[in-house]
């Protein structure tokens, strides 16, 4: 039986990914779009990760000590050799959220030993606690660092009683040993796709959201079925020009121009050239620009979140 | 009859008048049965230092038992590991013994193959040397494991799940080219034996006769068995030096199948392999002067053997720094931004005085070792296999440790990762291990190979005596 | 099958062992087979063992056997483990890969190659282990041993063949 399984599925079995048209006819792939001229750093995200997700509050002496277990992190940067001289220190910042990039070339796949990891058909970067055992090379090899590891049982010291009549049912609590990272909520995922499946439809664009999406106050994280050509992250990740099996990205800013049917009208470039993981700076239609990329492409992990340049000035 | 105690620097058979008297490897007229009397003797009353060094080793292996079950029972945060630095020393440590682990191999093996006989005193302890490193490098996989009562996922066992460990992961080649590495050594080590056992076998009493009958298997030396022992054991030995030379390389793909700075490169397979060979040789020599004290070895451990080793040693440190300095170069005329950005933080960066010291011990202590004052006095020669093998170590941290501190991600990059005192208490009871389990061994079994021994003054006096018939007639060799 | 006797002979020499067994090849005695004849040595004697005659070995074939049935073996387990029953997709890397299998299927080619290779020698070891009972503790030593197993009769001659070479002690058992 698995003989003639693996003969005829051959094919299947040798084909590397990621392909173009890989998504054409799947139903699903879970893609994601962060703003960052929206984003404010105002972490109601992260919050909203540690309530949906069972993350445990580690305390500030080990959060110093770089055991944080915050699946979404709110990265601020101020450009290159600059420092604050503001009254507040984070003026000036430019905040990035960094969770995991469901990268469709995962350089954590491959490295687990005993398999805890792998890619679902719906474009999600699974992470299976009860067959981890704990060698932390996914960690090691992503290059984001994106991947938490429980070095300790937090169950006693995060939540005492009665605080764990809180966690979320839908999500494990995980042991000490395990690794975890951000899994664009797949227990709404799940939910949402059993409900549209009974339902005989696919899921509607807006309808499932991430906890971190479904928080943030300005609207910066955009979720949704890059599958479908109609939903909002498809598009926008059509004007930005990304394709998610490419790299490098060809970007046309005639094209662009020509698509928007208008004239080029420069918009002056922000002063503070030196924003963190620039790729490509061009100009379309005025206000709409080229902004979009992902972070680190050139590892050629394929993430399949883009990130739009923050076009506002720092001084803001 | 008591055992020789005396220092035999210079065992010398002047030949000819016009001949430089010159030191010999063995003295060539040893009888046989004082070489079984002594080796056997070291079994039995070795120099107090012995007992010294195994409680020792039994006190450090204690304490990291007590440090792992700590860690066990509270979970792998109390070794100060953080996100990114999530390896820290276990990993360098488990490469570290991997490494020594080939010493045995290159004796055995190798110098087998190319005839050099002056091997045959010493490899039987240095093959020992190589199973108990894999043994104790097969314990750190354990213990840097966050389940490690769930391990066995790693191994491709039927189970109801029809789950399979990862065949792509090089965690799995390590524990399939580490399993059979250790398998073939233990069989290997034991095989070689099996003569010698017979010898300890004709000369033990009691309860010690019959465990040493079984373990020899039925020898009585007769000629079918020494043409079958020897086809064996020379097959085994051709297959056990790809096997060692891939084994390190597996363990390298470790990183350089990681995309990680300062890890990708090509050059880590033969560096890591040459490393292995270098620390092991260094290893075999602290091994040596260690054991040729305990054990009252000085017959055949004898000095020029030790000038050997250092000559091979250094020839090794030779190959390790050209390849060391192959990838330096190739990264600082190279265009990848990230493995230079690598490379200049190990330089300059928290680590910075690790780099230079592995660099300075790796490269330039190894130059004592021209000078023959230092290659034939013991005590140098300790300082600088003890010094070389520190290199050795710090070459394995300063692989693992700034690639996590200085990665692609500036968010991620820490600037003070330390281990402590968890981390060190394993690594010291890894020591401890080692040390117990070799002790035991040299206890246990003999650590000199008597029958090899004896080969290789048979050997040597029929050579001598055929060149001596062969050269002109006036001058007569002195004869004893 | 008569009752059949065996004899040692120990030697301190072994150029004189040597010579001892060409004499019993050439010598004319009945009642034993120069393949009756077996060498004791504390140590490997090529040279002397190759006046016995030419007793081939055959374990390298068996290493042979081994290797090729340990890679065999092995790469059809773990290329077709990857591929059976579950599926395991991994972004970026096809879920058989070519690499993956050498890389296991030569530790396995080894281990199958030394497995079969210490199997053969044990077994070779238990086939001959009934046939010769005589030894003596000091072939460990240093001495060398000869043992014949021959008809009663012939022993006296044997023993004047061993006498003549200098053996130093020569026992005999039925």
């Amino acid at each position: 039986m698995s003989f003639d399984n693996m003969t005829s599925n051959w094919s299947k079995l040798r084909v590397r990914h990621p392909q173009p048209d890989q998504y054409k006819d799947a139903p699903y792939k879970w893609g994601m779009v962060i703003d960052l001229d929206a984003c404010t750093g105002c972490n109601a995200c992260t919050t909203a990760c540690y309530a949906e997700n069972n993350l445990p509050v580690v305390g500030k002496e080990r959060f110093l000590g770089g055991q944080q277990m915050h699946w979404i992190r709110i990265e601020r940067y101020w450009g290159e050799g600059t420092e604050s001289t503001q009254e507040f220190p984070e003026q000036g910042a430019q905040f990035l959220p960094m969770m995991c990039q469901q990268c469709e070339a995962a350089p954590c796949e491959i490295v687990c030993p005993v398999g805890a990891t792998h890619h679902t058909p719906d474009g999600l970067n699974s992470q299976v606690y009860n067959r981890c055992v704990g060698s932390r090379y996914c960690s090691a090899n992503c290059p984001y660092k994106v991947r938490y590891f429980n070095w300790f049982d937090y169950p006693e010291s995060a939540w005492p009683s009665p605080l764990e009549q809180q966690l979320n049912p839908d999500v494990t609590v995980r042991t000490k040993g395990v690794m975890e990272k951000c899994t664009f909520c797949v227990q709404r995922l799940t939910e949402a796709k059993s409900k549209a499946r009974t339902e005989k439809r696919t899921v509607r664009d807006g309808e499932v959201l991430t906890a971190c999406a479904q928080a943030c106050p300005s609207s910066a994280i955009h979720f949704g079925n890059l599958a479908d050509p109609s939903s909002q992250v498809a598009q926008m990740w059509k004007a930005q020009q990304v394709e998610l099996s490419a790299y490098p990205q060809k970007k046309n800013e005639q094209e662009e121009t020509e698509r928007l049917g208008g004239q080029v009208e420069l918009v002056p470039y922000p002063q503070n050239k030196s924003e963190q993981n620039v790729e490509t700076e061009q100009l379309g239609e005025s206000g709409e620009k080229l902004r979009g990329y992902r972070v680190l492409e050139d590892l050629r992990t394929y993430p399949s979140v883009v990130y739009l340049e923050r076009i506002r000035s720092t001084e803001a | 009859m008591t055992p020789h105690t005396h220092d035999d620097h210079e065992h010398e058979v002047a030949t000819e008048a016009r001949f430089v008297i010159k030191p010999k490897d063995i003295n060539e007229e040893i009888s046989w049965a004082q070489i079984n009397e002594d080796v056997l003797g070291s079994l039995e009353r070795p120099r107090p230092l012995f007992w010294v060094i195994f409680f020792a080793s039994l006190a450090a292996f204690c304490w990291g038992v007590y440090c792992e079950i700590y860690q066990y029972r509270t979970g792998l945060g109390v070794a100060a590991l953080e996100n990114p630095q999530v390896w820290g020393l276990y990993i360098a440590t488990f490469i570290f013994w991997i490494g020594m682990s080939h010493s045995g191999t290159l004796l055995s093996a190798i110098l087998l193959l190319m005839h050099a006989d002056w091997r045959k005193p010493i490899y039987r302890f240095a093959e020992a040397m190589t199973t108990f490193s894999l043994m104790t490098a097969g314990l750190f996989v354990l213990v840097h494991l966050g389940r490690i009562w769930q391990f066995y996922y790693v191994v491709a066992y039927p189970n109801e799940r029809w789950a399979w460990p990862n065949f792509s992961s090089p965690l799995v080649w390590d524990a399939t080219a580490i399993g059979t590495y250790l398998t073939t050594s233990i069989i290997f080590l034991y095989f070689g034996m099996i003569p010698d056992l017979a010898i300890c076998r004709d000369k033990a009493h009691g309860f010690r006769r019959t465990f040493y009958r079984v373990m020899s298997v039925g020898w009585k030396g007769t000629d079918w068995q020494w043409a079958n022992f020897r086809v064996t054991y020379l097959t085994l030995a051709c297959l056990l030096i790809p096997l060692a030379v891939s084994v390190h390389s597996i363990v390298a793909t470790d990183f350089a199948v990681s995309q990680q700075p300062g890890w990708h490169t090509t050059s880590f397979p033969p560096y890591f392999v040459a490393g292995a060979l270098y620390s092991g040789c260094a290893a075999i020599v602290t091994l040596f002067i260690i054991l040729r004290y305990t054990f009252r070895f000085e017959q055949y451990m004898t000095i020029p053997i030790l000038e050997k080793l250092a000559k091979l040693t250094f020839a090794i440190s030779m190959v390790w720094t050209y390849l060391n300095v192959v990838e330096y170069a190739s990264v600082w005329y190279g265009t990848d931004p990230y493995a230079k950005q690598a490379l200049i933080f190990r330089a300059t960066g928290t680590y910075a005085g690790w780099w230079w010291a592995m660099n300075i011990l790796g490269s330039v202590v190894p130059f004592a070792m021209t000078f023959k004052a230092v290659r034939t006095n013991i005590p140098a020669m300790m300082v600088v296999s003890l010094l070389l093998n520190l290199g050795m170590w710090t070459e394995r941290f300063m692989i693992v440790t700034p690639t996590f501190a200085h990665g692609y991600y500036p968010w991620t990059w820490t600037g003070n990762w330390w281990p402590n005192w968890v981390q060190i208490g394993v690594i010291v009871g890894s020591f401890g291990w080692f040390t117990m389990l070799f002790m035991l061994f040299c206890k246990i079994f003999p650590s000199v190979s008597m029958y090899e021994v004896k080969e290789m003054v048979y050997h040597r006096i029929r050579a001598r005596k055929k060149a001596a018939t062969q050269r002109a007639p006036v001058a007569q060799p002195a004869q004893s | 099958m008569s009752k059949k006797s065996y004899v040692l002979a120990l030697f301190n020499d072994f150029e004189e062992a040597a010579h001892a067994i060409a004499a019993l090849r050439e010598s004319r005695l009945k009642g034993f087979r120069m393949q009756d004849v077996t060498l004791k040595s504390p140590i490997d004697h090529p040279e002397c063992a190759a006046e016995l005659g030419d007793r081939p070995v055959y374990i390298q074939l068996f290493s042979l056997i081994g290797a090729v049935l340990g890679s065999s073996l092995g790469f059809l387990a773990i290329s077709s483990a990857q591929s059976n029953f579950l599926r395991q997709p991994r972004g970026g890397f096809p879920i058989v890969p070519v690499p993956t299998n050498m890389v296991i299927t030569y530790e396995l080619f080894i281990l199958g190659s030394v497995f079969f290779t210490i199997i053969a020698c044990y077994v070779v070891f238990a086939l001959h282990a009934q046939k010769n009972r005589l030894y003596s503790v000091a072939i460990s030593v240093d001495k060398i041993g000869i043992l014949v197993k021959a008809d009663p009769a012939a022993v006296d001659g044997l023993k004047d063949i061993f006498t003549r070479y200098h053996a130093l002690e020569v026992s005999e058992s039925s």
